[in-house]
């Protein structure tokens, strides 16, 4: 029992990471994902990578299978139970319309049609005190009209659950024995934060998507099992912390973000190894690039997520912890095109890995990020995948050529204005995580992965004023890689308005205190060995008759005042201003993890003794604002330990390429990254 | 064009660099303001405009804003030109003159330099909490001029290259009821547009003033081209209509609104000619707002997701007269414009519809439906205050039924406020808040349903106030489509009496007394005998339409129990095959013409010259 393992779906790949405890050592894999049967391709995935499962202590799990089928509509048929006046919460949500210069604006339908909404008599106020009682006579009449309409999930969202879980709790008793076979998800298993509408959607979609998952991870455990699998099998939450595969078939909607989160782990890690407490995770593929801000070695969680929101639509709002990702249509296979009125775009339209990119030659015949890294020099066509794939230069020339006639610009020109048009798309993304949230981003650094990270880092950091990349090792296993770091992690979340002034400091002790006992109780029922378990207290606090609220941290020796500091710290940093107003509790936050012991990471060998053994042949690549220069390029794996590299020069390695601008310094650090320096400008 | 010295990626780069200016000025303003109409109802917006006063870029919380902040700049170029410094700060609030909507409003601009050289200028206006005048909060609905509306500034110097003008300062504080909420706004809005102005400086750093002032010029005429490409896929002609606002803000007559919206190649001309006199009440709608609310609905028309720069909006020309309740006369009161601003936009879509039933839906709900509850918590003793919008139905079109339950067109990235936080916060039982199922808006498409929100007042005693306008005409339905329903309060008192009506002015309500606030359905659009039958089955098990109308209007026969009903396909076909029973006896809604029904009259659109 010495190997742990993780096996990450994604939409294209499926990528498998397993390392032996005892020597440190990295097995990688890479299959293509089975859309039909996912099983088959974590099976797949295990027997290509040479993996005894009896050896297997810890097996990690990323899946798309919830996301897939909330986006794919592809859930079971569910009837919703409110309280009496509110079934049309659901269809109401926030009213508000996102594209708001379009008459035609389409508002998110709901996931259970109003006909299988239904109400019944019960009513309790925000402070958990019965106005009327559960009318059991109403549920079971509820019961009856579920099985008769087959349905094939239950959700029970009461208003004010949150405060008063006895109704809901005896609600969902009654169905369940009433419509045996029939899962009901109530919302106060998966929430009890404030806001109907919210914490009806996040109860809906639980229940939408919990036959298919129950279904997905009861099939893949036993078919490991049945290789031998004895070790734990955990799946990968949208929190950031993993959890077991029980507790993930009755709550499946905490697996919504499940395969990014595990990169966004993974460079918490490499960041905190290297030295660098605050860094951006970017993460760039073939379609989107995904950015996250880490800061001070902590991943940032948000609950007010929303699946498939954009600036122009709403989305579906789930109240559940969530790593903080903006994503943006930016990838490999961004498309650069032209607009009616002349402007020039890249993307969000991606030419996916089919047709792909002109230069994959396989039909594609418009312009993408790839050809235009392809005649930027920055892609070697006779190395892309390690030479597994040859692209095709001449095809890249003609897509690219024919956008830059359209705008009287030649084909260098124009393979640079995409670069440029996709960098500043992603530097919003950049910027929406750090300025519009009050980070100054040269107090961070980026860690780049993904297949394009590398390509664009640079340029990126620059633009940024980031002085510091790293490349990890891996790029294009990152995710799967950091899923192996990950501790076990349950939110628990109440909403609970209280004054916190002297009076009633006590009391706001033994709340958070409670919420913390009942949190470390929970790793008990999931059979799963922890080496450690401990809690994270947080109270979010804001000052009495204003909205915004501030996610604050208990210290283990806090007194009031030190907490109120920390508050008015923290708001000031996040809303430029703190006031003497009084403050007020608005939710009671303790986030439970539970330690897996980490893996050492090996130091790679020290590379060749020389830089020339890593060089390959020059080339001649463009940059913004030089036009070509002469470039060295290297390969990775080769690169004596801490050399520094001057730029320009470019990095290759079998999945990826890293781009070093002039003035830019590259070195190998001996865990194996690449790590990325430039001197601060004014 | 001449040669151009920069590419056109360049122009790109720096039209997003332009973009993402004004929108991390959005995002810092409604971080740092500390009044919660600012940072959540998004009561503001943020632009980039140039030194001759042309539109940029923006980034705004609510539609009215577009376009505004051209004439603020305007003006503050026709009053200072010459004399303008760097780290200066202009304010205008004056709805008299450019720029301003009502007093609440404040314009606050600051030029950008760069090297010596005024380069654009950076311009935000949002909503301050009170400017004085006779009510708390200063917009009032029984105002009846403009000095009790809050106090006026015609373009002032508030910061003076760097150094705030106290005497500014000071007479703001003496004349706002809580200036020191005020203050923090007003510098939160000031240090904003600093944002923007490193921005841009950073970007003329980058690429040099010219070639930024160069983009922005093949910018603003790749807009004026993409504008004119739409303009001439639509069908050209004049096109008239005419709709009636409720009253003039003080219960008086009904206000005509009258449009004549000329359609041609190269330009799209609005012509309000005909339209009612200013009101006494203060509902009339300064130039600006109406000029704004205009290209709302010229952008929604031609390309919603057009990037909104003066280019764009060329060939729009607006025909206003005086002293009409879209161009108000000083001192005729402004402070709830909102009631009337909705109905420039509504008439044009109405006037258009017909031609663009596949751009343009059935009228909404139209009103911003505002709400206001207060008093005195008898549990805490403090003063509570709530005041929000209503969500309401929208029209069908040509390819969709309409949307039930969303703001208003005045309204945009605004949220309804939650029944739970709503009753931790004030005295108050949400008894229900359901979809309002009325017998209106049928159609081939189906009008989108309002709400129905029910307070019980759960405090000694509290104050209800409610402007919900379109409670006597209803929206508009088309091409054979019918009209939706009226928006409304009925208020149950514990004494059993019953009150109906479209406006409320702080009617002090005793505890266990019931509000019923209603939103009304959005009109419909085709006739409703076309609507496919398994639709109309959905509809009736879904409760958005009845059984009986199912049958009567829709001409659609169901059979079965109601949780499992099919459609009689044979029987419908011998009801449709009958024709439209509209206006037959026992139809519950037969579109009989409302009395006071405002009209669309399009014209047979004429050739294309």
């Amino acid at each position: 029992m010495s190997r742990r393992l993780a096996v990450d779906i994604g939409g294209t790949f499926t990528d498998l990471v397993a390392l032996d405890e005892s020597t440190g050592a990295l097995d990688l894999g890479k299959t293509l994902t089975t859309p039909g049967n996912f099983a088959d391709g974590v099976l797949d995935a295990i027997a290509q990578g040479n993996v005894d499962l009896a050896d297997v202590s810890q097996f990690v799990h990323g899946t798309t299978v919830v996301i897939n089928a909330l986006t794919e509509r592809t859930g079971c048929r569910v009837a919703l139970v409110t309280t009496r006046g509110f079934r049309d919460v659901l269809e109401i949500q926030r009213a508000n319309r996102t594209d708001m210069y379009n008459l035609l604006y389409r508002k998110p339908t709901p996931f259970v049609p109003r006909a299988l909404r239904f109400e019944v008599r019960e009513r309790v106020t925000w402070k958990g005190e019965v106005l009327e009682p559960l009318s059991e006579e109403d549920v079971l009449e509820v019961a009856t009209a579920c099985q008769r309409s087959d349905v094939e999930a239950i959700a029970v969202c009461f208003l004010h659950a949150y405060a008063h879980v006895e109704h809901e709790a005896r609600a969902k008793r009654l169905l369940e024995e009433a419509c045996p076979g029939i899962p009901v998800s109530a919302s106060h298993e998966l929430t009890r934060e404030w806001r109907e509408y919210e914490r009806t959607n996040t109860t809906v979609l639980n229940a939408y998507v919990r036959p298919v998952a129950d279904a997905y991870l009861a099939s893949l455990a036993e078919q490991l099992e049945a290789r031998g699998l004895r070790g734990s099998m955990l799946t990968m939450q949208s929190n950031g912390g993993t959890s077991s595969f029980g507790r993930s078939r009755r709550l499946p909607i905490h697996l919504v973000e499940s395969g990014p989160v595990g990169g966004i782990i993974g460079a918490a890690a490499v960041a905190r190894q290297a030295g660098l407490e605050n860094c951006i995770a970017f993460d760039m593929g073939g379609t989107t690039a995904k950015v996250s801000v880490i800061e001070s070695g902590e991943v940032a969680i948000r609950t007010d997520y929303h699946l498939e929101r954009s600036q122009t639509w709403a989305g579906y709002p789930l109240r559940i912890p969530v790593v903080d990702i903006v994503e943006v249509g930016a990838g490999g296979g961004s498309i650069a095109w032209l607009d009616e009125g002349g402007g020039l775009h890249v993307g969000p339209r991606s030419a996916g890995a089919s047709p792909g990119p002109a230069c994959y030659g396989r039909g594609g015949t418009l312009p993408t990020v790839t050809d235009a890294n392809l005649l930027a020099g920055r892609l070697d066509a006779d190395y892309f995948l390690a030479g597994r794939m040859t692209l095709n230069g001449e095809s890249a020339r003609r897509a690219v050529a024919s956008l830059g006639e359209r705008v009287g610009l030649g084909e260098d020109d124009a393979a640079m204005g995409i670069l440029r048009l996709v960098n500043a798309n992603m530097q919003a993304a950049l910027e929406r995580v750090t300025v519009e949230r009050g980070h100054d981003p040269r107090d961070f650094a980026l860690v780049a992965y993904g297949g394009a990270g590398g390509l664009h880092a640079s340029s990126l950091a620059r633009q940024l004023h980031v002085g510091t990349i790293l490349i990890p090792a891996a790029p294009g296993q990152f995710s799967a890689w950091g899923m192996l770091l990950t501790d076990l992690r349950q939110d628990f979340v109440r909403t609970r308005v209280t004054p916190c002034n002297p009076a009633t400091w006590e009391h706001v002790r033994s709340e958070i205190g409670d919420l913390t006992s009942e949190a470390l109780r929970s790793f008990a029922e999931e059979r799963v060995v922890v080496e450690r378990a401990w809690a994270q207290q947080y109270v979010d606090l804001r000052y009495a008759g204003q909205e915004h609220a501030v996610l604050t941290p208990i210290l283990e020796d806090d007194d009031l005042d030190r907490l109120l500091e920390r508050f008015h710290a923290l708001h000031e940093r996040a809303y430029a201003f703190r006031l003497a107003d009084p403050v007020e509790v608005v939710n009671y936050h303790v986030a439970a993890w539970g330690t897996v012991r980490k893996p050492s990471l090996r130091e790679v060998d020290a590379g060749s003794t020389s830089l020339s053994a890593a060089r390959k042949k020059d080339r001649r690549v463009q940059y913004e604002g030089l036009g070509w220069v002469s470039a060295r390029v290297f390969e990775r794996d080769r690169i004596p330990v801490d050399r520094a590299i001057e730029g320009p020069a470019v990095i290759e390695e079998p999945a990826s390429t890293t781009v070093v601008l002039p003035g830019q310094t590259v070195r190998r650090d001996r865990f194996g990254n690449l790590i990325l320096v430039e001197e601060a400008t004014p | 064009m001449t040669a151009r010295s920069v590419d056109l990626f360049t122009v790109e780069v720096i039209k997003r660099a332009l973009v993402s200016a004004a929108e991390q000025m959005f995002v810092a303003l409604g971080r740092t303001a500390k009044s919660s109409v600012i940072y959540e109802v998004l009561d503001y917006g943020c632009a980039v405009v140039d030194r001759a006063g042309r539109m940029v870029a923006q980034a705004n919380g609510i539609p009215p804003f577009i376009g505004v902040l051209t004439d603020a700049v305007r003006d503050v170029l026709a009053k200072f030109r010459g004399r303008i410094r760097p780290g200066d700060v202009f304010m205008t609030n004056d709805p008299y003159m450019g720029g301003a909507t009502h007093q609440n409003d404040v314009v606050l601009v600051a030029p950008v330099f760069f090297n010596g050289e005024l380069v654009l200028f950076a311009a935000s206006k949002a909503h301050w909490n009170d400017v004085g005048g006779k009510d708390p909060g200063s917009w009032s609905p029984s105002a009846t001029d403009i000095y009790q509306e809050g106090i006026q500034f015609p373009v002032v110097r508030l910061v003076s290259a760097g150094e705030e003008v106290e005497d500014i300062v000071e007479m703001v504080a003496r004349n706002v009821r809580a200036p020191e909420l005020t203050l923090g706004d007003m510098r939160a809005q000031a240090a904003s547009l600093h944002v923007a102005a490193r921005r841009v400086a950073e970007l003329c750093g980058k690429f040099g003033v010219e070639a930024v002032l160069e983009a922005i010029e093949i910018s603003i005429d790749q807009g004026r081209r993409h504008a004119l490409a739409e303009l001439r896929s639509l069908p050209h002609g004049v096109y008239e209509a005419e709709e009636f606002i409720d009253d003039d803000g003080l219960g008086g007559d009904p206000v005509p609104v009258h449009v004549r919206v000329t359609l041609s190649d190269d330009e799209f001309v609005v012509d309000f000619t005909g339209t009612g006199k200013t009101c006494a009440g203060p509902i009339n709608c300064p130039l600006s707002v109406l000029i704004s609310t205009v290209k709302f609905a010229y952008q929604s028309v031609l390309s919603p997701h057009a990037a909104p720069n003066e280019g764009f909006f060329a060939p729009l020309r607006i025909v206003v007269p005086e002293d009409t309740v879209f161009n108000p006369k000083r001192p005729a009161p402004i402070s709830t414009y909102w009631e009337s601003d909705a109905y420039s936009g509504d008439v044009i879509w109405r006037a258009l519809a017909a031609a663009l039933p596949d751009r343009i839906p059935a009228g909404h709900f139209l009103s911003v439906c505002g709400t206001t509850v207060s008093g005195i918590s008898d549990e805490t003793g403090e003063w509570f205050f709530s005041v929000e919008p209503n969500a309401g139905g929208w029209g069908a079109a040509a390819g969709k039924d309409g949307e039930s339950a969303l703001v208003c067109t005045n309204d945009g990235e605004t949220y309804i406020l939650s029944a739970e936080v709503a009753e931790t916060r004030y005295p108050l039982l949400v008894e229900q808040f359901a979809l309002h199922a009325a017998d209106a808006g049928h159609g081939a498409r189906r009008g989108g349903l309002g709400i129905v929100k029910d307070y019980r007042i759960r405090n000694s005693r509290a104050s209800v106030t409610a402007s919900f306008g379109r409670h006597l005409y209803p929206p508009w339905g088309f091409a054979g489509g019918h009209d939706g329903s009226t928006n409304g309060v009925e208020v149950y008192y514990p004494d059993g009496r019953i009150d109906r009506r479209g406006r409320l002015s702080g009617e002090v309500m005793p505890a266990g007394t019931l509000v019923r606030f209603i939103t009304g359905t959005g009109g419909g659009y085709g006739d409703p005998m076309t609507r496919p039958p398994e639709a109309v089955r959905a509809d009736v098990e879904n409760g958005y339409v009845s059984r009986e109308a199912a049958d009567c209007v829709y001409g659609v026969v169901l059979a079965g129990d109601p949780l499992a009903l099919a459609v009689d396909a044979r029987a419908t076909e011998r009801r449709r095959a009958k024709g439209n029973p509209a206006g037959s006896e026992g139809s519950p809604t037969a579109s009989k013409e409302n009395p006071k029904a405002s009209k669309a009259k399009p014209r047979v659109p004429k050739a294309t010259p």
